[in-house]
């Protein structure tokens, strides 16, 4: 059965790229343009792992993946962030998050598909 | 006969006794007139005395009788309220000048201050004179007994504080100027720095999307292009990729002018870190027809530093010799010890830079101008970059020509123990 993935960001050039380097390398991915419709897409789909944006339209990427954690049927859910800024501002906000990652942007479009399998257990 | 006699003598005796008294007391006068001539050249010598302290001292002095009447003035209160002797002694002190001295501070300070207390400083006035016009003024007033008599003698020391309030003023006004442009300029500092940080973020968002999708495409991960298409996503991905190193670049020189740039430090084993980055360049050096030597000293210590920095500045000055040498040229990097720090220098026989360029070159985006093709290569801030990133490490950095198309070399130093720059 094939993997899911959950792509949760608000640029569309950066799901269309991601989703098309996953779905290569044998994902079933579903995507998202802000937090919330994110959450509930992932409460319907149980993906193995969400890859997202650290910042949303809506708020910020580490909120959303709070929320997320609280919820028993999604807490143990891989999230992976995406970012640009490789500040340690937004490096502290994702550590509080269990069973977290961290990719900088810009992704690597050889290595992108492997790089995110590596979080799923 | 006798008795007559007796009594002549006795006479006698008398006058004589009278005349000593007469004597004596004619003296005694003398001496009392003498004393009392000594006494007056003294209170003479005295008054002289007085008189030249007050007419020497700069500030307006003033004396005045317990009914505040102006016993006598030094010269320089004449000079400084423009008034004159006949109008001023023996006048009441408010009634001076046609009234102008009538000033309610002085008032509470006659009337009211000194009566409780015989002396005060520093008691501030500020009147509007017709004749000098506004004057803030310190006083300091002493009030004297006179040894005989209950007569009181008061002394007013006047001393002119406008203009050195006018400077004070100046002075605080001046402060707080500098205090709010200060403020400004860190506000906009701060305005430019977060104004780069964000723009570079909006710019390199598309521009990763450019680079992403010309990698998938250039990769041919969804299907087969032909050789005219490969070639163009291929100048597409190239000038992307170009114009991402520009972007990071800008952003790295306003971080290091911004004070912002923090170094990651961390030891560096600097023998294989200099193989490491030649090995970078040596496809450039083979595809440029030149010969590149590396003369790297066996006693090189390792070195505190930031890794990808230095990496960075290496890569730079081996590159820009690679860019700016013709064919057949030669380019070297040598590196060795000099106790505190390492000295590097990336030497090249390329085109060299003219004396009238020398002060340029540092400016950022400056091309020498040349035919030579190569050159519009590069982002034209990777020389600047690197001065700042070895300065920020504190260490020196070099450009030496021997003129046009006499080659170029680069010397620079890293401190082998990092220690703050300031």
């Amino acid at each position: 059965m094939k993997k899911k993935a959950l792509i949760v960001d608000d640029n569309g050039n950066n799901l269309t790229l991601e989703k098309d380097l996953l779905e290569v390398a044998g994902f079933e991915v579903f995507v998202a343009k802000d937090a919330s419709s994110g959450i509930a897409s992932a409460r319907k789909e149980k993906p193995d792992i969400i890859i997202m944006d650290v910042r949303l339209p809506d708020m910020r990427g580490s909120e959303a993946a709070k929320i997320l954690r609280q919820d028993k049927e999604m807490n143990g859910i891989p999230i992976v962030f995406v970012t640009a800024s490789v500040m340690a501002e937004g490096k502290e906000e994702i550590n509080t998050i269990t069973n977290s990652g961290f990719l900088g942007k810009p992704i690597n479009t050889r290595t992108f598909a492997k790089e995110v399998s590596q979080f799923i257990k | 006969m006798r008795s007559k006699k007796k009594n002549k003598e006795l006479l006698k005796d008398q006058v004589e006794t009278c005349a000593v008294t007469e004597r004596k007391t004619i003296k005694q006068l003398h001496q009392e007139i003498e004393g009392s001539k000594k006494t007056e050249r003294v209170a003479q010598g005295a008054l002289e005395f007085a008189e030249s302290i007050i007419n020497t001292v700069r500030e307006p002095l003033i004396s005045l009788d317990q009914d505040l009447r102006v016993v006598s003035v030094s010269r320089s209160f004449y000079e400084f309220f423009k008034v004159q002797p006949e109008e001023t002694v023996g006048q009441l002190i408010y009634d001076l000048g046609n009234k102008q001295w009538d000033i309610p501070k002085l008032r509470e300070l006659l009337e009211t201050i000194l009566p409780k207390k015989t002396t005060f400083d520093n008691y501030e006035v500020e009147h509007d004179f017709t004749t000098i016009g506004r004057r803030i003024m310190l006083l300091n007033a002493r009030q004297i007994e006179r040894v005989m008599g209950k007569e009181r003698i008061i002394l007013l020391a006047i001393e002119d504080i406008t203009e050195r309030r006018k400077i004070e003023k100046g002075l605080e006004k001046a402060h707080k100027e500098l205090q709010e442009l200060a403020a400004e300029l860190k506000r906009a500092t701060r305005a430019k720095s977060e104004f780069l940080a964000n723009m570079s973020h909006e710019l390199r968002t598309p521009l990763n999307s450019i680079n992403g999708f010309s990698e998938v495409l250039c990769d041919e991960t969804f299907g087969p292009l032909n050789e005219k298409q490969k070639r163009y996503v291929n100048n597409i991905l190239t000038s992307g990729r170009h114009l991402l190193l520009l972007i990071n670049q800008i952003l790295d020189m306003s971080k290091v002018e911004a004070g912002k740039m923090v170094l990651a430090l961390s030891n560096l084993p600097m023998k294989n870190l200099l193989n490491e980055i030649s090995l970078l360049v040596a496809d450039m050096v083979s595809k440029g027809k030149i010969e590149m030597s590396l003369e790297i000293a066996e006693d090189l210590p390792d070195i505190e530093a930031d890794d990808l920095k230095v990496r960075e500045i290496i890569y730079n000055l081996l590159s820009n010799a690679v860019k700016f040498t013709p064919e057949g040229g030669k380019i070297g990097m040598r590196a060795k010890k000099a106790d505190p720090n390492i000295e590097i220098v990336v030497w090249d026989t390329g085109v060299g830079i003219a004396p009238e360029n020398m002060g340029k070159i540092f400016e950022g985006f400056f091309r020498v101008d040349t035919p030579y093709s190569r050159v519009t290569e590069g982002t034209g801030l990777g020389l600047p970059l690197s001065k700042k990133l070895v300065e920020l490490h504190g260490g020196k950095f070099i450009v030496e020509s021997g003129g046009l198309n006499k080659g170029t070399q680069v010397r620079f130093t890293l401190p082998v123990i990092h220690r703050k720059v300031a």
